[in-house]
């Protein structure tokens, strides 16, 4: 007999089969995609092993994690640094929620990538900065990566450190901040020119510090009370004898230390030595030492690129693969003796200075707010007590006299190539006079750096 | 209804006296009992580590045990010729379909209750917490698994009325692990502006029509509860009636097929 198929029970079939559709696609997809699948669908283009997708499939995810967060360590005693990225990447994307992966894997990012003379390629720190935000916006609650996110701008940007207020501001706002960590807020408020918002962080820090003390006598927070008052103190001290006060009531500054401004005579002198080796000469007229030069080497069109630096955080994306057509050194050359001398060998490093484009620049910069404090007690927070007849500089950074300088140098002639196979490449500032002595001992021009708590003196002999 | 639940019952008894669903669910329950010790694991991370292996535990020895329990049952059926003696009685034949659906859904049920059980008793010892809101949290993984593990279920019961076992085996464990696969591959096809127009169209139309397994994987903001879901009971709600949908369909089309099944 031949069975025939119930027109009803079809009728239900196609009903059912357009409300699932509809459920999947209505009710339920969205939710899912915002809520239940942490890793956005990028986990299927990352590189897993067959074992380990099937056991994230299984449900393992935050296991399989932890197993490659393990795999991740031998790498590191192995020294293995690339093997490590994509497993940062991997880890972050299965578990989202491990702070000490994203932490090290900006710290991995932004500081383990280094030439064969341990100089950073700072082409990646986009890339970790990236990486410090989507930690931020995968872990919100916690301070941790909000401050990590600021310590990368404070101590390795160690340039634009309004990011890095910003960052630590977003970490103050979390109830786990660790009260030692606070101390830093008011550090990168000095940094950014903030002076009176730097003395009430650490007011508002004291008085936590005094409260806990009353509360429990400890060690510790006697230790920490006494910190506070000093940093305070000092505070309170530089912001007079720098003229901090004068200036922001536009009193003149004289009699304060850093008046009159410091001619700091910069000059330099960069010779191709060999190909992809270049020396670096020059005058600093600051004898106490403490100062460091950035010199950046790049590309002339470095995609984001601004006078000695970068726009750092143009990224919202993880790129584990930086531009690697494009040159981006960047270096610090030590002044003793009122001078510096440093070579600087690019050249056993083909993947971080690959040189393929023809032009390039070579910039020097000295910014006060990076300076240490005592070099600051004469140049101020913002450059107040320095000067340069040839290279002072108002705009490069708003609100801040800079030194800084530019020199174009070409392939050719930092790979020796064409004309300058058997003549020697050099490009140099107008200033620039040769010494065969090093410094000149009876200049007259030596700063004498202010001491705390004494009269303001005269800053130059 | 009385047959149904006739054959329902049968079934629970036939599923309970497996030793191999009993040895794998004892292997499931001793790898949640030793679960408090993987900790070490991960640094500052163990209760994510304990809530991330009961969980994965759970779900994946409750999938092996659905797809056992499940391809067998109709095969098993037809050759011992125990069929002959139940349909020679007045059981229809969707009758039939429908109690062994259920036995193995009623049985599932009880070993995945067994398991959650040991699993919120472990969680309770290893964080000696007292917050039964906390435990019942952890619950909302189990429940959904179990909506999940039906749906698969029925995709085995829809195969296990044409093919053999063996091939019902691998068709229902491809199905499952595309079911899986399918929402964090189609929303990788979604978000990528390389991907092809034709290619977007048919991963939606796949994505809409297959059973979609991936809406069950609830676990990850039960293990880390740093979001706020919004919307979490209607979310709750919309998988499981989408389940119970498409448990329909499957077991209307099973017994489509099933009704012309010459046995």
């Amino acid at each position: 007999m031949k069975r025939t198929t119930s027109p009803l029970l079809l009728a239900v079939l196609v009903v059912a089969f357009a409300l699932q559709g509809f459920l999947q696609r209505t009710v339920i997809f969205d939710q899912w995609a915002k809520y239940y699948n942490p890793g956005k669908g990028k986990v299927l283009s990352t590189m897993m092993s067959p074992d380990q997708l099937l056991a994230v499939l299984a449900g393992f995810r935050e296991i399989t994690a932890g197993i490659l967060w393990v795999k991740a360590d031998t790498f590191f005693d192995e020294g293995n640094y690339d093997a490590i990225l994509p497993l940062i990447r991997l880890v972050t994307l299965l578990d989202p929620n491990e702070i000490d992966v994203y932490a090290t894997g900006m710290w991995h990012i932004g500081y383990n990538f280094t030439d064969e003379e341990q100089r950073s390629d700072r082409r990646y720190l986009p890339s970790a900065l990236a990486l410090g935000k989507e930690g931020c916006r995968q872990n919100p609650d916690t301070y941790e990566l909000f401050f990590e996110e600021g310590w990368l701008w404070y101590h390795k940007i160690d340039d634009d450190y309004p990011n890095a207020v910003k960052w630590f501001l977003e970490a103050q706002k979390r109830p786990d901040m660790l009260t030692a960590r606070k101390n830093l807020l008011g550090m990168a408020y000095q940094r950014t020119g903030e002076i009176d918002k730097s003395i009430d962080t650490y007011y508002n820090l004291y008085a936590d510090a005094e409260g806990r003390y009353k509360k429990e006598s400890a060690f510790g927070n006697h230790q920490n009370r006494d910190t506070l008052e000093s940093n305070l103190d000092n505070m309170l001290v530089r912001k007079v004898q720098r003229g901090y006060q004068a200036e922001t009531e536009h009193r003149p500054l004289n009699g304060y230390d850093v008046y009159p401004p410091f001619d700091v005579g910069f000059s330099v002198k960069a010779t191709v030595v060999e190909p992809n080796v270049i020396r670096f000469e020059g005058t600093w007229n600051v004898l106490p030492v403490g100062t460091r030069i950035r010199v950046v080497l790049r590309d002339l069109k470095y995609p984001h690129a601004k006078p000695a630096g970068m726009e750092w955080d143009f990224s919202n994306d993880v790129n584990l693969d930086p531009p690697r057509d494009q040159t981006f050194m960047q270096e610090q050359l030590f002044v003793r003796n009122r001078r510096f001398n440093k070579k600087v060998d690019m050249s056993k490093d083909p993947t971080m200075y690959p040189f393929t484009s023809d032009n390039y620049v070579l910039e020097f910069y000295y910014n006060p707010r990076s300076a240490p404090p005592h070099i600051q007690d004469k140049f101020g927070w913002s450059g107040e007590g320095m000067t340069d007849k040839n290279f002072l500089n108002l705009n490069v950074r708003e609100g801040q006299r800079v030194m800084f300088a530019s020199l174009p140098i070409t392939r050719d002639m930092i790979k020796r190539y064409g004309d300058w196979v058997d003549k020697t490449p050099v490009v140099k500032t107008p200033n620039y006079q040769e010494s065969s002595s090093g410094a000149d001992k009876d200049s007259d021009a030596v700063l004498k750096i202010p001491s705390l708590r004494t009269l303001g003196s005269s800053t130059v002999k | 209804m009385k047959a149904i639940f006739a054959i329902a019952s049968t079934t629970v008894g036939e599923a309970i006296r497996r030793k191999v669903l009993l040895i794998i669910l004892l292997i499931g329950v001793l790898f949640i009992v030793v679960a408090p010790g993987l900790g070490i694991l991960s640094a500052r991370s163990e209760t994510t580590v304990l809530k991330s292996f009961m969980l994965g535990v759970t779900q994946g020895v409750s999938a092996i045990i659905a797809v056992i329990l499940t391809v067998y049952m109709i095969p098993n059926e037809i050759e011992r010729r125990t069929i002959y003696t139940i349909l020679s009685k007045p059981v229809q034949r969707w009758q039939f379909l429908v109690g062994k659906y259920l036995g193995a859904v009623m049985s599932l049920l009880l070993m995945m209750a067994m398991m959650s059980a040991v699993m919120a008793l472990m969680f309770f010892l290893q964080q000696q917490s007292k917050n039964a809101a906390e435990i019942a949290e952890l619950l909302k993984g189990p429940m959904m698994y179990f909506v999940q593990m039906s749906l698969l279920a029925a995709v085995a019961i829809f195969f296990s009325t044409f093919v053999a076992p063996l091939v019902n085996f691998f068709l229902t464990v491809g199905v499952f692990l595309v079911g899986v696969f399918f929402n964090p591959l189609f929303q990788s096809l979604q978000d990528n502006q390389n991907t092809a127009t034709l290619v977007k169209k048919a991963a939606w139309a796949v994505n809409t029509f297959l059973p979609n397994f991936a809406n069950y994987n609830v676990q990850n903001p039960l293990i880390n509860q740093n979001s706020a879901i919004q919307n979490e009971g209607r979310y709750y709600l919309g998988i499981t009636v989408y389940g119970v949908v498409y448990i329909c369909i499957l077991l209307i089309l099973g017994i489509l097929i099933f009704d012309r099944r010459e046995v």
